[in-house]
C-alpha cells in the first residue's frame, strides 16, 4: 500500500501505478526486443574502443547499433549532445509502446523526469580545448545548452509536447531509478496523468573514462574486455563503463485502463535513502541501502519473503557487490533469484536504474530471468541464488530492482506482475 | 556573380555544407533568397553557424548583424569578399576580416 497521502486529482493511498510503455537504447540493442535478446544471451557487449586507444582502460560498452542522428531526425538534432539523443529516442519508443500520441494528448498533464548523472561533458571538453587553442571566439554558443544535464528532460519535453513538470534528478548511478520514483510521486500527488521517466548517460570520452579509471572504479582487464564485467564473481575487479538510455511511461492504473492502455507491470513501491557515509564507497553493512529496499516493500505492502526476484545493482566492483550481497542475504534469506544486467551492458551510470527497471518489467512479463555474464565462480561467502550461464524460466510475481549511486544514494523499485 | 558585387545568385559551398550537414536543413530549401529565419535557424543556431564559418574559413562576423536577417546570397557575397582578402563592401558591415 502506498504511503503517499491523498491529494490532487484521482490520486492517493492504494493507487496502483502502471508501467504502460518502455523504450531503451542500450549497448545490447536499441529497442526492447534486441536488448532482451542480448541480455538473455549472457554475453558481454564490452569491446575495445578506438577513441580510448592508448589509455589505461581502453574498452567500454558503447551503443553502436543505431544511427542516432537519423533516429532523432528533424532539424533540432544539431543542438543535442549524445546523451540527449539517446533519451529522445528511448522516450519516443516508450510513448509509442504505451499507445499514446503526443499530437493529441493533453500535454499539460504529462510530466518528464529524466535522470542524468553528468551531462554533455564531451561538449565541455571539446570547447575547453578550442578556447585554449583559439581563444574565446572559438567557444560554441551551444556549449551551455548542450552541456547541462537537464537538456535531456527539456528536449524530451519538446519532442513529446509535454508541458507538465519536468525534472532532471542527479543521483549519479541511481538517477534513472530516482526518476522513476519521482514519477510515481507526481502521479500519486495528482499533478500528472502521464509521466515519461527514466535515465540517460553518454560519457565514453577519454577524460571521463580515465577519471573513473584513476579512482580505481573500472575493471582493468584490457586483454579481455568481454570478460571484464563480472558482477558478484570472486575475481571481479571493477565496472565497465557503458552508455545508453531507458524511459518508462507511467500512469495511474485506473487512468491507463480508462483510456484502454495496458499495464505491462505495476510499480508498487519506490524507496529511497542515503548512506551518509562516504562520497563514493558504499557503507559496507548495507544498512543504508536496506532502508531504501524496506521502504519500497512497505509502500508495496510486502514482506521480504514475498519477493521472488532481485535485479541487482551488481556493478562488478569489489565494494558494491560485497555490500549488496550482505544486504540481500540479510533481508532476503529465502534466496530469491538474482540477476545483474551490468555483466552484459556494462554500467550505464544514470541510465542503469531505468534500463534495469525495464529489464525487471520484462522478467515479470516473460517469466524469464537473464543470466549474469561472466559469473563462473560465486564466492563461498556470497549465499545468493545468482542466475548464471543460461536464462532461467521462473514465474516471478514480485521483484525488486536496486540502484545505488556515488554520493550514497540508494533507490529500490518494487514491481509486480499484472 | 562574384567579385566586387555584393549581391550574388550563387551560394558558397561551405554555407550549403554547414547548413545541410550540421543543421540538417534540406538541400532543396537552400536558395539564394532564403534567410536564416526561413530556414528555421534560431539565434543560437545562427551564432553556431558563425563559429563554424570562423573556424573553417577564418571569416569572423557578428552573427546577429551579419547573418540573422541576411539572405544566403548576401552571406555568400560577404564570405566571398572576406575570403578573397578584400575589404568588405559597404552593403555588408564587417566586424572582423582577414
Amino acid at each position: 500500500m502506498s504511503q503517499s497521502a491523498d491529494q490532487g486529482t484521482g490520486a492517493g493511498a492504494g493507487t496502483a501505478i502502471a508501467v504502460t510503455g518502455v523504450g531503451l537504447v542500450t549497448p545490447a540493442g536499441a529497442d526492447e526486443h534486441s536488448f532482451w535478446e542480448g541480455l538473455c544471451s549472457g554475453h558481454s557487449t564490452a569491446r575495445h574502443c578506438e577513441e580510448l586507444a592508448g589509455l589505461p582502460v581502453d574498452f567500454a560498452c558503447p551503443v553502436d547499433s543505431i544511427d542516432l542522428d537519423e533516429a532523432v531526425g528533424g532539424r533540432s538534432v544539431w543542438r543535442m549532445a549524445r546523451f540527449v539523443k539517446l533519451a529522445v529516442v528511448a522516450a519516443r519508443q516508450a510513448v509509442a509502446d504505451a499507445g499514446l500520441d503526443p499530437a493529441v494528448w493533453d500535454g499539460g498533464r504529462v510530466g518528464v523526469v529524466l535522470g542524468v548523472g553528468v551531462g554533455g561533458v564531451s561538449v565541455l571538453v571539446d570547447n575547453a580545448a578550442r578556447m585554449a587553442a583559439s581563444g574565446p571566439e572559438a567557444v560554441s554558443p551551444l556549449l551551455v545548452p548542450m552541456m547541462i544535464p537537464n537538456a535531456a528532460a527539456g528536449e524530451v519535453a519538446i519532442a513529446l509536447k509535454a508541458g507538465g513538470p519536468s525534472l532532471a534528478p542527479a543521483t549519479a548511478c541511481a538517477s534513472g531509478a530516482t526518476a522513476v520514483a519521482v514519477a510515481r510521486d507526481l502521479l500519486l500527488g495528482g499533478s500528472c496523468d502521464v509521466v515519461v521517466a527514466g535515465g540517460a548517460e553518454s560519457v565514453l570520452t577519454p577524460l571521463v573514462v580515465t577519471a573513473f579509471a584513476r579512482m580505481g572504479a573500472l575493471s582493468t582487464r584490457t586483454a579481455d574486455p568481454a570478460g571484464a564485467s563480472r558482477p558478484f564473481a570472486a575475481d571481479r575487479d571493477g565496472f565497465v563503463i557503458g552508455e545508453g538510455a531507458a524511459m518508462l511511461v507511467l500512469e495511474r492504473e485506473e487512468t491507463a485502463r480508462a483510456r484502454g492502455g495496458r499495464a505491462r507491470a505495476l510499480l508498487t513501491g519506490a524507496g529511497s535513502s542515503t548512506d551518509a557515509h562516504h562520497p563514493t564507497a558504499p557503507a559496507p553493512d548495507g544498512r543504508g541501502a536496506q532502508r531504501a529496499v524496506q521502504s519500497a516493500l512497505d509502500q508495496a505492502g510486502w514482506v521480504p519473503v514475498d519477493v521472488d526476484h532481485i535485479n541487482a545493482h551488481g556493478t562488478s566492483t569489489p565494494l558494491n557487490d560485497a555490500m549488496e550481497t550482505t544486504l540481500i542475504s540479510r533481508l532476503f534469506p529465502h534466496r530469491p533469484s538474482v540477476t545483474a544486467p551490468k555483466g552484459v551492458i556494462g554500467h550505464t551510470l544514470a541510465a542503469a536504474g531505468a534500463i534495469e527497471a525495464v529489464a525487471t518489467v520484462l522478467t515479470l512479463e516473460r517469466s524469464l530471468v537473464p543470466p549474469i555474464a561472466n559469473l563462473d565462480s560465486l564466492p563461498d561467502a556470497f549465499p545468493l541464488d545468482c542466475v548464471v550461464k543460461e536464462p532461467r524460466h521462473q514465474r516471478v510475481e514480485r521483484a525488486v530492482s536496486h540502484s545505488f549511486g556515488f554520493g550514497g544514494h540508494n533507490v529500490a523499485l518494487a514491481f509486480q506482475r499484472t | 556573380m562574384r567579385g566586387n558585387t555584393v549581391k550574388t545568385q550563387t551560394i558558397h559551398p561551405k554555407i550549403t555544407e554547414v547548413l545541410t550537414e550540421t543543421f540538417k536543413v534540406p538541400a532543396a530549401e537552400i536558395l539564394p533568397e532564403s534567410t536564416m529565419d526561413s530556414l528555421e535557424m534560431d539565434s543560437l543556431a545562427v551564432a553556431e553557424f558563425a563559429v563554424i564559418i570562423k573556424e573553417t574559413l577564418g571569416v569572423a562576423a557578428d552573427s546577429e548583424k551579419l547573418y540573422k536577417d541576411a539572405t544566403l546570397a548576401d552571406i555568400s557575397a560577404f564570405i566571398d569578399v572576406a575570403v578573397g582578402g578584400e575589404a568588405a563592401g559597404s552593403a555588408v558591415p564587417v566586424s572582423n576580416t582577414r
